[in-house]
């Protein structure tokens, strides 16, 4: 009891000779610092920290770690209570100046948070934090990161395209609406962006197009006593050729060559109303079998296998469009869509997609979806390794064997990165089908923020391990003072 | 003095017991079996089977061990037998059934119309690739009950010959000649060593013949590779680890702690305080050799579950609480230290369907990197920490309710203990995040990403500085900080167990589960609703 005693008059003693030398300065700048030092400012600061980040959490596990971040981590409240934060910190030690030894877990520790918080603000403005995928035996120099842009392509003659613009876009975070449309200028009057579904499950569709200016669209079922597989195949434009390869044989709809390729092809060409069809065998250059189809008529192809090929649908001229199947939230197969307004036209388009749009002398094609940075040098994916626990599925560990310009073969793995030229690329994940891998998927990471981070969470480290040390802090000086506040 | 060298002794005699016995017909728990992605013998196989298709390690009576073989051997008898475990109501209707039983057999599950039905509406959800909600988490229990009694009753389960090459062990199904001639005596030794065991009659001979039966039919097994059969140590260490049950002694002593705690505080008898140190040893000493045991069979941490976490939580409560009461001689640090860590080891012991004991090895990106460890054992401790001072709460909440007047000298005490605590929990909590952090950078490049594990460590954090700074301000007085002790804990508790089990999101889905939410949050609501009561008489008192 005694030693509490003595200590609290040290402390009473202490602060009655910082008082007596705040009158002795002329301007008593302590005065209009104390109400931003304030200790109940700290803790409003603190508890709406903890509340706004709660929520955060709620909305990830309702919706995503990007609604997350749209809605609650990168707003202007957070920013707000994060600048408050460290307007709060600096002022409580402005107000303890000139700092005791016994100040020091306090100094350190708050100092930690400012240079920490420092740090994360320049990895969130400066750094790169993007991902990559890279087929096995592909090779990748593009990054992917979470900015979205909507990028428009012109075109007069359908061949050449020329990008006529080019903006970042938020759509998450301020939706586009019919009354509010995101609006994109070109040549001849405007396309508008009028709705944004965040969450769609979607299908493809074919339907009619202009004629003459769309390609055509054909849908087919390959049938016998083992197979039956329908398909539609449509044609990008006008004369392209669109192909659905089924390892043994392909179908085409298009142009048909003069002569066999040494493959089992069948080619369907759009000819007005019907369909002309030409079929190639491996062994032969000629022709195999020829004629003339409208939907719903069949026809044998005549390979070694008997097999009936029969027009399910045929549309002269056909674009391709989605279904939209509108979710409460995401799942792995959701994606976002837009939808934009041309000439009285309407069409969605899905995040990393594009749409295209006639008029009478040019085309315009939308892209929306993430930004690609271009990193300057390429990655190639020479291997892939997944090691599993004995006797499972279960993955283990894996690694991506890769050859880089100038250091040549490398290997990535968890925890393993590989630093290059800045970068820092690590093992993410892997795509696999049928149980065998078949891409590799890094993170790309650029942070220039790093070194503030750590120096900051070594600061507050020190700051707390001396916290346990010097026990009393000067949280008995704050109660005077407080007490001294509430008397004025 | 004398009574405790005895007690010592008894602990000890207890535990050695366990270690030499060898009880005929015992050895075929020992026998490996690859399974789950590792080996283990077949006393844990056979435990985790019965497990997922009964809900218990028991049945009827019966061991595992014991029965599981026989749903391999003779598969018909067990038909007709109620050993099916489903709980979910919504299951039960799905398939017309009774929501009153709990087990059912094999026929009344599988062979009704609706069964397949149920299945497809589960494969149709997978497709979608949304989350599982608690129906089709049942659903999915059920088709592995199904596929599990299957695969065993075909023999395609219980792999238990190593392969000459690659390294997937051959299952009994598709054993060669020699081996399968060896792993039949087993079985003919089996049979007859279960119907002594039923009868009640000797089971020496029978079991000495299994005994040797399974002992040659490992050295044939071993011949096949003997490099992947080098592993008697961890397989005998694991055997013991099942059948010792280091952690429910280890309670036992905790409790037995407590109880002379409370009783030098009802009758003054403070000669006993020694006897509560080494009844509080003894469980300290216990929690740690399971862990250790744990760690031996594993070759890893044990902190990657909620029930290691749990065990690693009460062992560090244990420890701060023996640490603190050594500095402050304050007696009731250690009341609440031993009651928190003996019930943190209870929950833990007797949730198995939410609190999964089973050894299960690792995801990728938690494996071999030594950060992880330390970052979950530093945030995982600091729990303890809060643990103590919730304990602390609880008792002081109690001191509150008898008046605080008459117990104002406890009173100081527990808050002194309170305050202590969350300091000891804040220097632990805070570098922890900071190490989880340089761990995520060092993984995935990058240091701070909202995932809601390491935010709600960051809330908690945030909780108890709001708790420590309103304190320095005079915001919170001696009633203050025992009830935020308490409040603040349901912040651990929502970082602890509720991101994985309500929230069920974010990068370290690798320990989410489910089960068990109703529980948890009446233990939140009951004591948040002692506080406000005790809150509401106090300030009663003081009007009057």
């Amino acid at each position: 009891m005694s030693s509490k005693e003595t200590n609290s008059n040290s402390e009473n003693n202490n602060s009655k000779a910082q008082s007596a030398k705040n009158k002795q300065s002329g301007f008593n700048w302590r005065r209009f610092n104390k109400p931003l030092a304030s200790l109940k400012l700290a803790v409003f600061i603190i508890i709406s920290l903890a509340v706004i980040t709660a929520v955060g959490t709620i909305v990830e596990a309702k919706y995503d770690a990007y609604a997350a971040k749209n809605l609650v981590y990168n707003t202007w409240f957070m920013y707000l209570i994060m600048g408050l934060l460290v307007v709060n910190l600096l002022a409580v030690m402005a107000d303890r100046w000139p700092w005791k030894r016994r100040h020091a877990s306090f100094v350190l520790a708050h100092v930690g948070i400012i240079v920490l918080l420092a740090g994360s603000w320049i990895t969130g403005s400066y750094g790169l934090d993007g991902s990559m995928r890279v087929g096995i035996g592909e090779s990748n120099g593009l990054v992917q990161v979470p900015e979205t842009d909507v990028v428009v392509y012109t075109s007069f003659d359908g061949d050449r395209y020329s990008k006529t613009f080019e903006k970042e876009v938020n759509f998450f975070r301020n939706p586009p609406s019919k009354e509010k449309p995101y609006r994109i200028p070109t040549y001849q009057g405007e396309m508008q962006i009028v709705e944004y579904q965040k969450y769609v499950l979607p299908n493809k569709k074919v339907i009619s197009g202009e004629s003459g200016k769309s390609g055509s669209g054909l849908r087919f079922q390959l049938q016998n006593a083992n197979v039956n597989v329908v398909e539609w195949l449509v044609q990008k434009k006008v004369g392209a050729l669109a192909t659905h390869d089924f390892g043994p044989a392909r179908v085409h709809l298009g142009p048909a060559p003069e002569r066999g390729r040494g493959l089992n092809e069948i080619f369907l060409t759009p000819n007005g109303d019907s369909v002309r069809y030409v079929v190639f065998q491996k062994d032969r250059e000629t022709p195999q079998k020829s004629g003339v189809v409208k939907e719903g008529d069949s026809f044998d192809p005549g390979f070694r296998m008997a097999i009936q090929l029969r027009v399910l649908r045929y549309l002269p001229s056909a674009v391709e469009d989605w279904d939209l199947q509108q979710m409460a939230g995401p799942t792995p197969l959701t994606t976002s869509a837009a939808k934009v307004i041309f000439n009285g036209k309407e069409s969605w388009v899905l995040l990393n997609d594009m749409t295209k749009f006639f008029t009478d002398n040019s085309v315009y094609l939308l892209t929306y979806g993430n930004r690609r940075i271009d990193l300057g040098f390429k990655i190639q994916l020479k291997d892939f390794e997944v090691n599993r626990y004995q006797g499972t599925m279960r993955a283990m560990a894996y690694e991506s064997r890769v050859e880089v310009p100038d250091i040549g073969e490398k290997l990535i793995s968890m925890n393993e990165p590989l630093k290059y030229r800045g970068l820092t690329i690590y093992q993410a994940s892997f795509q696999e089908e049928d149980g065998r891998p078949t891409a590799s998927v890094f993170s790309v990471n650029q942070d220039p923020g790093r070194f503030l981070k750590y120096l900051g969470s070594l600061i507050i480290s020190l700051g707390i391990i001396l916290l346990m040390w010097f026990k009393h802090l000067d949280f008995k000086l704050a109660k005077k003072s407080l007490k001294k506040d509430e008397a004025v | 003095m004398k009574k405790l060298s005895l007690l010592v002794l008894l602990a000890f005699n207890l535990f050695v017991l366990d270690l030499a016995q060898a009880v005929p017909g015992d050895t075929i728990k020992y026998l490996p079996v690859q399974d789950g992605g590792r080996i283990k013998p077949y006393d844990s196989f056979s435990r985790e089977m019965l497990e997922i298709i009964y809900g218990k390690t028991k049945f009827e009576g019966r061991r595992a061990t014991e029965i599981v073989l026989t749903w391999m051997l003779a598969p018909q008898s067990w038909q007709g037998k109620n050993i099916f475990e489903v709980r979910n109501h919504q299951v039960l209707k799905g398939l017309n059934l009774s929501t009153d039983q709990r087990y059912f057999s094999g026929q009344t599950l599988f062979s009704n119309d609706r069964f397949t039905m149920l299945l497809q509406e589960l494969q149709a959800k997978r497709e979608t690739k949304e989350k599982l909600d608690p129906y089709f988490q049942a659903l999915q229990r059920l088709e592995n009950q199904f596929f599990i009694f299957q695969e065993i009753a075909a023999g395609r389960m219980l792999k238990v010959v190593p392969p000459v090459e690659g390294d997937a062990w051959v299952a009994v199904a598709n054993l060669e000649p020699k081996h399968r001639d060896a792993f039949m005596e087993v079985t003919r030794a089996f049979v007859s060593h279960i119907s002594a065991v039923a009868e009640g009659r000797s089971t020496d001979d029978t079991g000495n013949a299994l005994d040797a039966a399974v002992k040659s039919f490992e050295d044939k097994a071993r011949e096949s590779n003997p490099a992947l059969y080098n592993l008697d140590s961890r397989i005998k260490a694991e055997v013991h680890y099942n059948s010792f049950h280091p952690f429910r002694w280890a309670y036992i002593f905790y409790f037995l702690g407590f109880i002379t705690l409370l009783l030098i505080w009802a009758l003054s008898k403070e000669r006993l305080m020694t006897a509560a140190w080494v009844f509080i040893g003894l469980g300290f000493a216990l929690n740690t050799y399971g862990f250790c045991l744990r760690m031996y069979v594993m070759e890893r941490a044990p902190v990657s579950n909620m029930y290691e976490t749990v065990v690693w939580v009460a062992w560090g409560t244990v420890l701060f609480a023996a640490i603190l009461e050594k500095i402050y001689k304050f007696r009731v640090i250690l009341l609440a230290g031993t009651l928190v860590g003996a019930f943190g080891l209870v929950i833990a012991d007797f949730a198995p369907a939410v609190l999964d004991p089973s050894l299960q090895p690792l995801e990728p990106v938690l494996r071999s990197n030594y950060w992880l460890t330390i970052h979950v054992m530093t945030i995982t401790i600091s729990y303890a920490a809060f643990f103590l001072a919730f304990g602390l709460g609880d008792i002081g909440l109690y001191y509150f309710l008898r008046g605080e007047q008459k117990h104002q000298e406890k009173i100081r005490a527990i808050v002194m203990g309170i305050y202590r605590s969350i300091q000891i929990g804040v220097a632990f909590l805070a570098p922890g995040i900071i190490l989880g952090g340089i761990w995520a950078d060092y993984s995935w490049g990058r240091f701070w990403g909202w995932d809601p594990k390491e935010t709600w460590a960051l809330i908690a954090l945030l909780g108890y500085l709001a708790v420590l700074h309103a304190r320095y301000a005079g915001m919170i007085k001696n009633f203050g900080m025992v009830v935020t002790s308490i409040v603040a804990f349901s912040l651990v508790i929502m970082a602890w167990y509720g991101v994985n089990f309500v929230l069920g999101a974010g990068l370290h889905s690798y320990g989410f589960g489910a089960g068990g939410v109703e529980y948890v949050a009446a233990f939140v609501l009951l004591h948040i609703l002692f506080a406000i009561y005790v809150g509401v008489v106090r300030s009663g008192r003081k009007k009057g």
